[in-house]
């Protein structure tokens, strides 16, 4: 650190990125046309930051990732970002290709406050008081539909840590899973294929209870179900 | 109208992959970085509400995907100071190698980059990869300015010194050339 000018190393990486005002950037500026040793400072940050820059400007492709993800990510990002802005903006702002309803979108909406006919419920916390409220609402809304001869599906759609909801060996409510799925032909089950990938890479051995269905990503199927007119609700 | 739609495509692309590119970042882990942008944008469709104002888009999913890092090393270790997170969790054996092609450089950066501790390497690379302001890391990342630059400083200090100011001496480690990023 060179004492005869009084830059700090902070204040010359803040030159370099632009974060200093204009007051400092003339004292700085200045100093630099005097000072050969604080040039050479300030173009060894400038070359470490355009080092960085060079290093991450093609990250290298995440595994097995299908053509038509690029496509689902731009789609559930639009869901955030229209979701997120007026009102107004939602049917008009929504790519044609992304035709989902306002009451698709159930913010913050528990499983049994959803209207819709058609609700994805993801589960992506092993959490036991989340699974068992997750089940309990499951339970209800599919009985009262039943009794009052309302149709409905569900589809659970688990990822993450999640992901043990539906493990035969590390379920906490096998034996309810199993009889809901008895029950009530309208209740679906998906696990993350990407999650079960990632655990058998560590090791694991996954066994999915009867009846569970995979897809490629937990992602995918919620976008997929999205874009079918089906409601979002977290567990 | 359609300007709008087409402003908002754009920039919901664009964001994917700058998280991608930032998660792997700050994680070296192709696959890791995938579930933590997948995570990050269905907990920013969570909570989509939270976003009042949709300029701020890019800085809300970064500090979506700064929490979804922190949750998934909370996981990993129980209790442990993000800042202290380094080689223990983005362990390797590379040795500064020399630079003759630009992937050996890549490779080279990146092992260094990921030698820093994580709070460090986060800072860094929000501002250089993305851009962020100061002021923005330090709402992402939720620390004080003054703590963004003396990460930033440390950080690249700690770069200069091993990526420019080594360089001559291990410009003639040929054989060092394999980076091997411990998951």
């Amino acid at each position: 650190m060179k004492t005869e000018h009084d830059v700090s190393r902070e204040m010359q990486s803040a030159y370099v990125d632009g974060e200093v005002d204009q007051a400092d950037w003339g004292r700085i500026a200045g100093h630099l046309g005097r000072d050969e040793a604080l040039r050479a400072e300030v173009c060894g940050i400038r070359t470490v930051k355009d080092l960085v820059q060079g290093a991450y400007a093609v990250p290298p492709q995440a595994p097995r990732r299908g053509a038509a993800g690029g496509r689902r990510w731009a789609a559930i990002a639009a869901l955030c970002l229209v979701s997120a802005s007026a009102g107004w903006l939602l049917h008009a702002a929504l790519a044609p290709d992304v035709s989902v309803t306002e009451a698709a979108l159930a913010e913050g909406a528990s499983l049994r406050e959803v209207s819709n006919e058609r609700v994805v419920l993801h589960v992506s916390t092993s959490r036991r008081e989340t699974l068992q409220t997750a089940l309990d609402d499951v339970e209800e809304v599919l009985r009262a539909a039943a009794r009052r001869g309302r149709r409905i599906e569900i589809e659970i759609v688990a990822n993450s840590s999640g992901l043990e909801l539906l493990r035969a060996d590390t379920s906490p409510f096998p034996a309810r899973i199993a009889s809901l799925r008895a029950q009530y032909s309208n209740l679906t089950l998906v696990a993350c294929n990407q999650t079960i990938d990632r655990l058998r890479e560590k090791g694991v051995m996954v066994r999915l209870l009867p009846g569970v269905q995979s897809a490629p990503t937990a992602l995918d199927q919620i976008v997929k179900r999205l874009q079918g007119g089906w409601a979002y609700v977290r567990a | 109208m359609f300007g709008v739609q087409a402003a908002m495509r754009r920039e919901t692309a664009r964001s994917r992959e700058a998280l991608y590119r930032l998660a792997y970042a700050w994680c070296h882990d192709a696959g890791l970085a995938d579930d933590l942008v997948q995570e990050t944008l269905l907990r920013a469709l969570d909570r989509s509400e939270q976003l009042r104002d949709p300029a701020r888009l890019k800085s809300w999913l970064c500090s979506i995907l700064a929490n979804c890092l922190r949750d998934h090393y909370r996981r990993l270790r129980a209790c442990v100071d993000i800042d202290e997170l380094d080689e223990a969790v983005l362990g390797h054996d590379q040795t500064p190698e020399a630079a003759h092609t630009s992937a050996q450089l890549v490779a080279r950066v990146r092992a260094e980059v990921g030698r820093l501790p994580l709070g460090q390497r986060q800072v860094l690379t929000l501002v250089d990869l993305e851009g962020c302001s100061y002021a923005e890391v330090a709402e992402i990342l939720t620390v004080p300015i003054g703590t963004v630059m003396s990460r930033l400083c440390r950080a690249r200090a700690t770069l200069k010194e091993r990526l420019l100011d080594a360089a001559p001496e291990s410009a003639r480690r040929d054989d060092a050339n394999k980076i091997r990023i411990v998951r």
